[in-house]
């Protein structure tokens, strides 16, 4: 049924429903004539209509409403859902969900499957959900239970599989145990390695406690339940606690900070991590809040100074507990330590231990029998002033991570060695910078990424930062360079363009044209300038970079492999793809010859892949995506961005095989890992939402195309502007779906958007230009306007021919649209030649039973009666018939 | 490293409803917002008497005055919300269903029956997906009739609200509802 055929039926109905029975016969038999189908469908409408009350939209929704909403039956978990891990049984459940032990098939090793309960209700619970296992994604320590997998229920429900931990927590063990004071602090020495391992991550744990802590049977530390962590940046711009925190931290080992809705961050942390210590050493909390109410307790902690923990241990002891065994061990210390925990519990944030690692450290310092960095306040202002005056080398550790480890606690004796120390730092905060932007790029260190829309406040603050490190040009410069490829990975592009630009012009006046850090700002604003869409200007760089690169560098050194890679990257973007595949042809073979699987090298065979793609060599590209795809996962596991990356390339080249449900199912593996990296507002999984829309539009399941493709477009609007190219290819699946149902003014206006988008970026001659030409030639033959529709198809098959060949897959499908618009002005000897040499050219391209080709199959039958050619109509009729037949059997086969 | 993003020349049978003059953006957040509310307000009612208050009409109602009162989403006239409210509606109870089939497939558990509600339009999940299938066939052909029925049937709307929000007249939304009320009639019990 077509829409006119519908209207016709509908005005067919609306008379006859109203006729006597006599009368309707005949009424539409007059009407219809010999088209007994159509009689037959005016009468069952009628037939129906006479049914009163049995339509399905009679009755209200409300029952179904409440029966369908309403409690679900508590499902068994079925066999298999959770792939290759079994459940053995509940280990525990909460108000999020459910968490199970599991073993994984075949291998057997135990773990812990966590399991959100009712994700359908809420975005929000989602969301919650998610952000802990981004957040667990991130983390590698080996004193942090670790992420193994996630994947998501037949219906939704989110789940991810972590490490599973069989301990007991940090004090029953040390209770049990009859730990030693120096066993406990080197316990607790390796739970401030791994908090700190969270905060160089940007996580802050925000509940840590003995029961969040496990100590396994053969003493190693896991922290546990990173439910309520959160990103350092985000809870710097908001200090709110109870809208997000479903759940509250527990308050005996909350920070007052934590409590009064102040500000959470690091130090927050260090505070739980005194209390922790303070129970560890004494046996029991330092404040009793079990019997009070939540004020008395909230005034307890905002107020109420502790205990010195060598006061509370004897007094302990008087009851011959746990403590009163360490006190005898090592009494002179006890002093040590009351400066220790007070230290890291202090009230005011800025006097506690400035990092987790500051904390240990004077631990390391107490065990050694060495003076502790921390002193009573009086001495430890002193040290504030010094920090003051020193803030070149402190602020280049900044980057937004609170790095200023031990400084603040310095004393003046020493203020040699602190200086030392501070340079020391600086050091390593350019580790952390080069770790950081690994975190965003989808990274080369085995690491998750950071949430990175709210990442955008510490680069505001980095960039404020490195500003002021005027002393040290060579340092700022590599800052910016870093920001603006932050920037650039975020799609903040002007932010980007100045850093990259101050990087480049700082490192020219320092070491003059020829120097490797220049070629290194020269790639980096090349790739920046791809884009911006400015592609001479970017050719211009990469070329630079390239010639400086050979005249100063060893052949085979990896920053010529990248200058060439980013070239080729560059002529692949302005469409010159045989130029292109020479270029990265080239890069390839300088890491061929390193004999070395790097990122790098994968990301230039990826390249290389992608352009052979879109010179339409999909067998030469899905080869070397097969390639890349088996190296990154070597590189990088098997849930990485970038093996992301490839399962979609690899989807994209069946879709151009016409094999739809194949490449939704690539995009979908691709999607998944893409979204749990990066979060449901980035543009990576904006373009993976399209990719994915697509195929659904082809599969025809338009509803989730639908909804994918516009939550595609609502993110890449933002994160780009309306007039960026990437825009453009989902205006053109919107113009496609308006042409569909004969909206011709939308169809037409989506599609000149498109066309001026990609004129402006890549010029007239450019097929993604001739590609909007064709489309809009499309709504002029829907429009019945034949004769300009064959002026645009002829104008987009000439810019396709120059540009992607005469026999690519666009020119084929055009050549059978103006066959089409040539048939429709009865110039069927013209059409036919059309008609011929794309269906011959798209055969080998495409699955059989495709639209295009069906399409071609029906103009020729039809031409060729125009023709009086009986013998090529039977031909054609045959073709179309067998096709027919193919198609439904390959559904069915899917089926 | 970007990705190929392979578009050509002309897509399938797309369908996609009139979304008006509301922004993508706004669009968007309108609709998770009001999916969600939707959400809420059904588990919130399946505590009580399960017959008792829940109409769509009343859903969408409160849903509207909850978000004009909370959020930024001002500038979409009240029709409009329910328009897409009707959406979210139908989309919600699609997803129930879907979930209804799955746990029924997945777990082995018998079917869930709904004996007292037999004979009075939808009576099970199959036949909500039925209806959710049958409207998208209809909305290939007459996008207009299908968001006719999802402000009427999903929304609750009435016929001079109806009217209003589609820019036709209340002649027309009788007439539209007439023929698209027997079509589906017939396209659900006369299954392919």
């Amino acid at each position: 049924m077509d829409a006119a055929r519908w209207e016709r039926i509908q005005q067919l109905f609306h008379v006859a429903a109203d006729l006597p029975p006599s009368g309707r016969q005949q009424f539409l038999e007059h009407e219809c004539g010999p088209d007994a189908a159509l009689i037959a469908r005016v009468l069952e409408l009628v037939e129906a209509d006479r049914q009163e009350g049995a339509a399905p939209i009679d009755a209200g929704l409300a029952p179904l409403a409440v029966r369908l909403l309403g409690t679900m039956p508590k499902a068994a978990i079925p066999e298999g859902a959770f792939g290759p891990y079994r459940i053995i049984r509940v280990l525990g459940e909460g108000g999020m969900g459910v968490v199970y032990l599991a073993e994984r098939a075949g291998v057997g090793g135990l773990v812990a499957i966590k399991v959100l309960r009712d994700a359908w209700l809420s975005p929000e619970r989602r969301e919650r959900f998610a952000l802990e296992q981004r957040t667990l994604a991130q983390l590698h320590h080996p004193g942090i239970a670790q992420l193994h997998d996630a994947g998501t229920l037949a219906d939704g429900t989110p789940w991810f599989v972590m490490e599973y931990v069989e301990g007991a927590s940090l004090t029953t063990w040390c209770r049990d145990r009859g730990a030693s004071l120096a066993e406990r602090l080197r316990l607790f020495r390796s739970v401030c390695e791994a908090v700190q391992h969270a905060h160089e991550h940007a996580v802050i744990h925000r509940d840590l406690k003995p029961s969040n802590i496990q100590v396994t049977a053969d003493g190693h530390v896991k922290l546990l339940d990173f439910g309520i962590a959160k990103q350092i940046d985000a809870l710097e711009t908001s200090t709110d606690q109870t809208r997000t925190g479903h759940r509250l931290m527990t308050p005996a080992y909350a920070a007052p900070e934590q409590v009064s809705g102040g500000r959470i961050g690091i130090r927050t942390d260090v505070y739980s991590l005194g209390v922790t210590l303070f129970e560890l050493l004494v046996g029991r909390l330092p404040v009793a809040l079990a019997d009070r109410t939540p004020a008395e307790a909230l005034a307890v902690l905002l107020q109420d100074e502790p205990e010195r923990p060598s006061a509370a241990a004897r007094r302990e002891a008087a009851r011959s507990n746990d403590a009163g065994r360490l006190l005898t061990e090592d009494r002179a210390s006890w002093a040590d330590l009351d400066v220790l925990v007070l230290t890291a519990m202090h009230k005011d944030p800025a006097r506690r231990y400035g990092s987790a690692t500051a904390l240990g450290r004077d631990v390391d310092h107490f065990l050694a029998s060495a003076p502790l960095d921390a002193r009573p306040d009086s001495l430890r202002y002193r040290a504030g002033k010094f920090v003051r005056r020193n803030r070149g080398p402190v602020l280049a550790a900044a980057f937004g991570l609170v790095t200023l480890i031990g400084v603040s606690t310095l004393y003046a004796v020493r203020i040699t060695a602190a200086r030392n120390r501070a340079v020391a730092e600086a050091d390593r905060a350019q580790r952390i910078q080069r770790f950081m932007l690994d975190l965003f790029e989808g990274g080369d260190a085995s690491v998750g990424p950071a949430d990175s829309l709210r990442v955008v406040e510490l680069i505001d603050r980095g960039v404020r930062e490195a500003q002021s490190l005027d002393g040290e040009p060579v340092a700022q410069a590599e800052l910016y360079e870093n920001l603006g490829s932050i920037s650039l990975q975020l799609g903040r592009l002007e932010q980007a363009d100045s850093l990259l630009q101050r990087s480049l012009r700082q490192r020219q006046a320092l070491f003059g044209p020829r120097h490797a850090d220049v070629i290194s700002s020269l790639v980096a604003l090349a790739l920046l300038r791809v884009d911006q869409a400015q592609l001479d200007s970017a050719e211009v760089l990469a070329r630079r970079a390239i010639e400086v690169g050979t005249d100063i560098l060893p052949a085979g050194h990896p920053l010529l492999a990248r200058s060439t890679t980013t070239l080729g990257r560059v002529l692949e973007e302005k469409g010159d793809y045989p130029e292109a595949i020479t270029v990265l042809g080239a890069a390839v073979r300088i890491y061929e010859a390193q004999r070395q699987e790097t990122p790098d090298f994968a990301a230039a065979l990826g390249e290389l892949a992608n352009t052979h793609f879109y010179a339409g060599e999909y067998e030469r590209s899905d080869t070397l995506n097969h390639r890349v795809l088996a190296m990154d996962k070597r590189l990088h596991g098997e849930r990485h961005p970038r093996v992301a990356d490839d399962l979609i390339n690899i989807g994209a080249i069946r879709f151009q095989w016409g094999r739809y449900a194949e490449a939704e199912a690539f995009y979908r593996e691709g999607l998944a890992i893409i979204e749990s990296w990066y979060g449901a507002e980035h543009y990576r999984t904006a373009s993976a939402l399209t990719m994915l829309g697509r195929a659904l539009l082809f599969e025809g399941r338009l509803d989730e195309s639908d909804r994918t493709l516009r939550r595609s477009l609502a993110i890449q609007d933002r994160v780009f502007g309306g007039g960026h190219p990437r825009i453009a290819s989902i205006l053109n699946e919107l113009g496609s779906i308006a042409l569909r149902q004969g909206k011709y003014a939308e169809a037409e206006a989506q599609y000149q958007r498109m066309g001026r988008i990609y004129t402006a970026a890549y010029g007239s001659e450019h097929w993604l230009s001739a590609l909007a030409t064709a489309n809009l030639g499309g709504v002029s033959y829907e429009r019945g306007d034949h004769r300009e529709a064959e002026r645009l198809f002829r104008a987009a098959i000439g810019t396709f021919a120059n540009t992607q060949g005469a026999e690519h897959q666009n020119t084929a499908i055009v050549r059978i649209r103006l066959g089409r618009a040539l048939l429709g002005q009865h110039r069927a000897a013209e059409a036919v030649p059309e008609l011929l040499a794309g269906y011959d050219l798209l055969m080998p391209q495409m699955s059989p039973g495709s639209t295009w080709l069906q399409r071609a199959r029906v103009a020729l039958a039809e031409a060729n009666e125009q023709l009086g050619r009986d013998a090529e109509v039977a031909r054609w009729k045959a073709e179309i018939a067998d096709s027919g037949r193919a198609a439904a059997a390959a559904t069915a086969a899917r089926k | 490293m970007p990705r190929p993003d392979p578009s050509r020349p002309d897509p399938a049978d797309p369908e996609l409803p009139d979304q008006g003059e509301v922004a993508a953006e706004g669009l968007d957040a309108l609709f998770t917002a009001a999916y969600a509310e939707l959400h809420r307000l059904a588990a919130t009612i399946r505590r009580d008497d399960p017959a008792a208050t829940l109409t769509p009409t009343a859903l969408v109602n409160e849903a509207w005055l909850k978000l004009r009162a909370s959020s930024n989403l001002a500038p979409a006239s009240r029709l409009h919300f329910k328009r897409i409210a009707g959406r979210a509606m139908r989309q919600v109870l699609v997803e129930a269903a879907r979930r209804r089939n799955a746990t029924k497939r997945g777990s082995g558990l018998a079917p869930v029956t709904f004996e007292d509600l037999a004979g009075h339009g939808l009576s099970t999940p199959d036949e909500v997906l039925a209806l959710d299938e049958a409207l998208e066939e209809l909305g290939r052909v007459s996008p207009r009739q299908v968001a006719m029925i999802e402000c009427r049937f999903f929304a609750g709307l009435d016929v001079a609200e109806t009217a209003a929000m589609l820019e036709i007249s209340e002649a027309t939304v009788l007439r539209d509802w007439r023929a698209a009320r027997a079509w589906l009639t017939h396209a659900l019990s006369h299954p392919d």
